[in-house]
């Protein structure tokens, strides 16, 4: 039964990612032709000249039937090739596989970074604060950390360059190089990040804290620490890993501001730059490289969670 | 209701929400022609007396700027907002409205399925699209913020949509031949409108930072127009030799976020969540009649339990002897449960327990001691209500009750384990070892209770604690559970605590009976003469209220006028007094003690019939 | 003559069969008593009649016509039965038949039928208790001039001190006006103190049915027998 009810998940999971996959390269295909006027002429400018336009409008396949062009695009995408930047003329999957490790490094760490600081924090405020004990306790948290999860990653970003590479000039504030490089753009993304996902761990172990199983725990007469990290964490961190995973792939995309605040030579500089000089090839090579990323990390979030809670898994079926 | 909202915080966040929408308004009008006057002889100055803030390339004065973008910046968000919540609610409700003909099911799913990809893409990611496909500037940034935060709204409505129609009174209205919109409007929407507004506080903080971001990334509002993010994005360049440039509409960022981010915190917790500020503090304990001996496995006398000012135990006294089974009935509010946990020593703060005695096998149990651990990890078994709930869902049912001999009876895992599996055969759970590997879920109802009073039986109890043990479960299941009970009784002289609601239950497995009503224990007495011998006339109510297989059919059932009682309002006096009939003055002036089995000034009186029915206006 | 009448009735949730090929007749002016465990399709059995719920198979009737519009219900739980954002005599008022004249004299008609004063209209369902509030959906139930009542499980919510006035209040109204209830419980006690005839469900099928004293007094069917010996000490 439970073998069957496995293959089930597998299934309808698979199911879910090709169908997203599909909505998403579908998505950035349609981007191009979604863009009011003529994309071409509005990357190259109103001084190009007319045949520019008709040649580049050529080489790019846009006078082809939609059907056709839709065919090409998906083909291509199959064989690696994102097509070439409208600017540069450079290889799209070049520019993004020169690109990608700065992003995936920078919101790797964060995300490391913010579990690491939210998990402790919150399984300690919930054993401190639960029933409605410490009440200053639970106010001075949840306060604290609205303020910090209200301000945006990139303003976090700008104040602490302000601060730290500015007044104090402790750490490097734009580029990519040692490790020194990463504090400031790591922290910045981490600390919106802990304490967004320290509240939830404190809500969660609260709740679960006051569960019928936890009563039955203590009525065992189990030790403080069996109840609160075999029988509480457990249960308390399905819920968690569902947010973290929502919250990861918001991370993804939060390194674009970030990266444009400390110039950091990452994806998301590259798609601001991209869509400012309207060099559409580009835009859309990046949104499906940040749409694959989101899918991927749901896709692990959900099989840990089957793993965790054997119970959500024949729940849905 | 209006006392809820009196605290700190809400008060703080609103009007700091309301400042900044007031400045939204009168900050363009009044500061506009600062904001806008070019002074080249002050470009890029710190701050000073003149320019708090200082001054941007054009010398113009970047406070006054910022006063001024509250405006563009606070109506853009609320507009995007706007956007979000109407596409939402459209896309939330409509697999409802689609209906439940197999083809508007079908419409339904789809919708559903399509908000459930757009939703797993995060809103930032969905606005960059949208600002590429809308066009860089104030407008596409709109359309853009707006459509990205729909599908999250999309998914909000149509999960509390969801929540609703299960209700039975959407039900009700359904049969009575309401129409769908109808439904949508009158019963739904009203309904979901508080999460509604709470979220969509909270999500106008969060357009108008996604609005900061996108304008400072340059994809927002372009020149001349500015709004905070435009500033940030154009004070950032020049942060070393002027931060205020950037900092100053950084800070406004903050503050406007704040505003609505707390007023929103503030709304969700006045209408939802209601923590009791309940602080335990000592009741005077009342002087109570003993009535233990030595044999007792248990004995208790004046406990209290207390949550604050309200006391839901009042001081009761009762004893369980070595191997007897003493049932405990009353209805819900008559602290029948809160006893139970008192004695076994599970009440937690802010609940407050006290007695004059409380001895469990002769062991002291007012001051925790480390030795209870071990006394009562062993000798004590507790059987809780709901068994779906009541064990661990993630721990196989092996493991849950292997550890209670690993930690008191210093097993190893293997022998543990053992244990465990013998202990569930000896509740007849079939094949228990391969049932010990189950998780919870995998068991039926009354195979988790059996798992449970396994768990009790892990050491060598002396006192089982059952807290309606059988009032989840089915009837047959019900019976089965009851006798493992008497067997287990018969075969280990262990003494039994029932708590229940249902006499019926407790005539069948207890030898005495203590009666609970607000608090108190009204009647003791032996359960074979619950239905015969029984003094307190809300003992006599309780049994003829019940229907059982002899009732006589031609006669209306007895009843009992009024609701049970308030532990947070009791009357003077005698407590079931507002309720009876025999009730006179000095009922609902004394407070009757207990004597002789009944805590009652007229027990054993004869109660008339034509006293017995009373109308509904006494309620 | 049948009034509510079950013909091969099939209920499905997905691959799940709920409720399988169970006929049934509901005379008119009798109570019949449904009784059964937890999740034997008791429930479902009762929202199909309502139109709650699709039929995977068979057919049910009132008076040989379309059951829509002629049933109504009384559901278990009190608190979710009635609308929070409005007043008893709105929720009772919607219930009412489109063309009804007075609408006002005919709520306070109701609710003086199930024992409330008048005055009740006028609040909010919390603030009136859950024995309160199940005579107001009774009073609901009846508002349609319903020719079937379908009653299910509407005690098993209630203090036990408060279930009593509920019974009374339905084996009043079907004394006096004749009503024709069909009684659903898990309770077989309750359920014999109301009805006429009982029927027992199990697995989703009607396992023994007949007049209540046979089936109590001679009951044929296993099931029915385990449920009669859970009852009696």
């Amino acid at each position: 039964m439970a073998d069957g009810a496995w293959r089930r998940f597998a299934l309808r999971r698979t199911g879910r990612l090709l169908v997203s996959l599909w909505v998403l390269v579908t998505a950035s295909f349609l981007m191009i032709h979604l863009v009011p006027g003529d994309p071409v002429r509005a990357a190259l400018g109103m001084t190009a000249s007319a045949d520019l336009v008709a040649a580049r409008r050529q080489s790019l396949g846009l006078n082809d039937p939609l059907w056709l062009q839709y065919w090409h695009y998906l083909r291509d995408l199959f064989t690696g090739n994102l097509g070439d930047s409208m600017v540069s003329g450079l290889p799209v999957a070049d520019v993004i596989g020169d690109r990608l490790p700065a992003t995936a490094s920078l919101a790797g760490l964060a995300f490391l970074a913010a579990v690491a600081l939210a998990v402790p924090t919150g399984v300690g405020m919930a054993i401190l604060t639960r029933g409605g004990r410490r009440r200053w306790a639970e106010t001075t948290y949840v306060s604290g950390s609205v303020v910090l999860a209200t301000v945006p990653d990139f303003l976090l970003g700008v104040g602490l360059v302000a601060v730290f590479g500015v007044q104090l000039a402790w750490a490097p504030v734009a580029g990519r190089g040692g490790t020194a490089t990463y504090v400031l753009p790591v922290l910045s993304l981490a600390l919106g990040l802990a304490a967004v996902l320290g509240r939830i761990v404190r809500v969660e172990m609260v709740s679960v804290l006051d569960a019928d199983y936890i009563r039955t725990a203590r009525a065992k007469r189990l030790k403080a620490r069996t109840i609160y990290l075999r029988h509480a964490l457990p249960n308390a961190l399905t819920a968690t890993i569902t947010v973290a995973g929502l919250m990861l792939g918001a991370l993804v995309a939060g390194t674009v501001l970030v990266e444009n605040v400390f110039a950091w030579p990452g994806l998301g500089y590259a798609i601001v730059q991209s869509i400012l000089s309207k060099d559409y090839p580009v835009v859309q090579g990046i949104v499906l490289v940040y749409g694959i990323g989101v899918l991927l990390i749901n896709l692990v979030v959900d099989v840990a969670l089957a793993l965790l809670d054997p119970r959500s898994t024949i729940r849905e079926s | 209701m209006p006392r809820r909202w009196l605290n700190p915080t809400a008060i703080a966040a609103g009007v700091l929400l309301l400042a900044v929408l007031v400045m939204a308004v009168v900050a363009p009008i009044v500061w506009s022609e600062k904001a806008d006057a070019v002074d080249t002889d002050q470009i890029l100055q710190g701050s000073s007396a003149e320019h708090w803030a200082g001054t941007d390339s054009l010398g113009r004065d970047i406070f006054a700027r910022v006063l001024v973008a509250t405006g563009l910046s606070v109506s853009l968000a609320l507009a995007a907002t706007a956007i979000g919540i109407s596409v939402g609610i459209v896309l939330g409700t409509a697999p409802m409205l689609f209906g439940t003909s197999p083809a508007g099911v079908r419409a339904g799913r789809l919708v559903t399925a399509f908000v459930n990809i757009l939703v797993a893409f995060p809103g930032l990611l969905l606005a960059l699209f949208f600002a590429v496909v809308f066009g860089v500037g104030a407008t596409g940034a709109l359309l853009a913020i707006g459509f990205a935060s729909a599908p999250s709204f999309a998914r909000l409505v149509h999960t509390l949509v969801a929540g609703i129609a299960e209700r039975d009174y959407i039900a009700a209205a359904r049969i009575a031949g309401v129409g769908r919109v109808r439904l949508l409007v009158r019963h739904v929407l009203p309904n979901i409108a508080e999460p509604l507004v709470v979220n969509a506080t909270m999500a106008a903080g969060g357009a108008l930072l996604s609005f900061a971001g996108l304008s400072f990334l340059g994809l927002g509002v372009q020149i001349p127009s500015y709004d905070w993010g435009r500033m940030l994005g154009e004070g950032l360049g020049g942060i070393y030799v002027h931060p205020s440039a950037a900092l100053a509409p950084g800070i406004a960022v903050i503050v406007a976020g704040l505003a609505f981010n707390l007023f929103g915190e503030a709304l969700a917790r006045a209408v939802g969540l209601r923590n009791p500020s309940a602080r335990p503090h000592r009741t005077p304990v009342a002087p109570a009649v003993s009535t233990s001996d030595g044999a007792a496995v248990l004995a208790v006398e004046g406990l209290r339990v207390s949550y604050g000012a309200v006391t839901p135990v009042r001081g009761i006294s009762f004893a369980v002897g070595r191997g007897e089974s003493v049932g405990v009935v009353g209805e819900s509010g008559s602290g029948k449960s809160l006893t139970a946990l008192a004695v076994a020593r599970l009440i937690e703060e802010p609940g407050h327990v006290s007695a004059d005695r409380l001895e469990f096998q002769g062991e002291d149990l007012r001051q925790p001691k480390r030795a209870h651990r071990k006394l009562l990890g062993t000798s004590l078994a507790m059987v809780f209500q709901d068994p779906m709930t009541s064990l661990n869902p993630t721990q196989r049912i092996g493991r849950q009750l292997a550890e209670v001999a690993e930690q008191h009876q210093g097993l190893n895992r293997r022998s543990a384990w053992a244990r465990a599996v013998d202990r569930l055969r000896a509740v007849r759970v079939p094949d228990p070892a391969r049932r010990a590997k189950q998780l919870p879920h995998e068991f039926s109802g009354g195979m988790r209770q059996r798992a449970m009073i396994g768990m009790g039986l892990m050491g060598t109890p002396a006192l089982v604690i059952a807290d309606e043990p059988t009032t989840a479960l089915d009837v047959t299941t019900q019976k089965s559970v009851l006798e493992l009970l008497r067997e287990l009784r018969e075969r280990e002289a262990v003494a039994l605590l029932l708590i229940s609601h249902d006499v019926t239950v407790v005539r069948q497995v207890c030898d005495r009976v203590l009666v609970m009503y607000a608090g108190r224990i009204v009647e003791e007495l032996p359960a074979a003469s619950l239905t015969t011998a029984a003094r307190h006339p809300y003992t006599r109510a309780l049994v003829a209220a019940v229907p059982d297989m002899d009732t006589p059919r031609d006669r209306p059932l007895a009843t009992i006028a009024g609701r049970p009682a308030d532990p947070a309002a009791l009357p003077e006096g005698c407590a079931f007094a507002p309720r009876c009939p025999l009730a006179d003055e000095r009922c609902a002036r004394e407070d009757p003690p207990m004597v002789a089995g009944v805590a009652c000034w007229k027990a054993g009186a004869v109660i008339a019939p034509d006293l017995q029915k009373r109308s509904e206006a006494a309620s | 003559m049948s009034v509510l009448d079950f013909d091969r009735v099939t209920v499905t949730f997905g691959r799940h069969t709920v409720v399988r090929d169970v006929s049934l007749a509901v005379p008119e002016g009798a109570v019949v008593g449904l009784v059964g465990g937890s999740g034997c399709g008791k429930s479902t059995l009762a929202r199909a009649a309502a139109g709650l719920v699709p039929l995977a198979g068979g057919r049910i009737t009132v008076d040989g016509g379309s059951p829509r519009g002629r049933i109504s219900m009384v559901f278990q739980d009190p608190y979710s039965s009635l609308d929070p954002r409005m007043r008893i005599g709105a929720t009772l008022a919607e219930a009412l038949p489109r063309r009804t004249p007075d609408r006002k004299s005919e709520v306070a008609r109701l609710l003086d039928l199930v024992d409330l004063a008048p005055d009740r209209a006028r609040m909010y369902p919390h603030q009136l208790s859950g024995g309160q509030r199940q005579r107001v959906a009774i009073a609901r139930a009846l508002a349609g001039d319903p020719d079937v009542i379908i009653a299910d499980e509407i005690t098993s919510a209630l203090d036990v001190s408060i279930q009593g006035t509920v019974l009374n209040l339905i084996r009043e109204l079907h004394r006096r006006m004749r009503l024709t209830v069909l009684f659903i419980s898990h309770n077989l006690a309750v359920v014999r103190y109301v009805s006429d005839t009982i029927a027992v469900m199990q697995e989703g099928r009607i396992v023994e049915h007949g007049p209540a004293d046979d089936v109590l007094s001679a009951p044929e069917h296993p099931y029915t027998r385990e449920l009669l010996e859970a009852v009696t000490p």
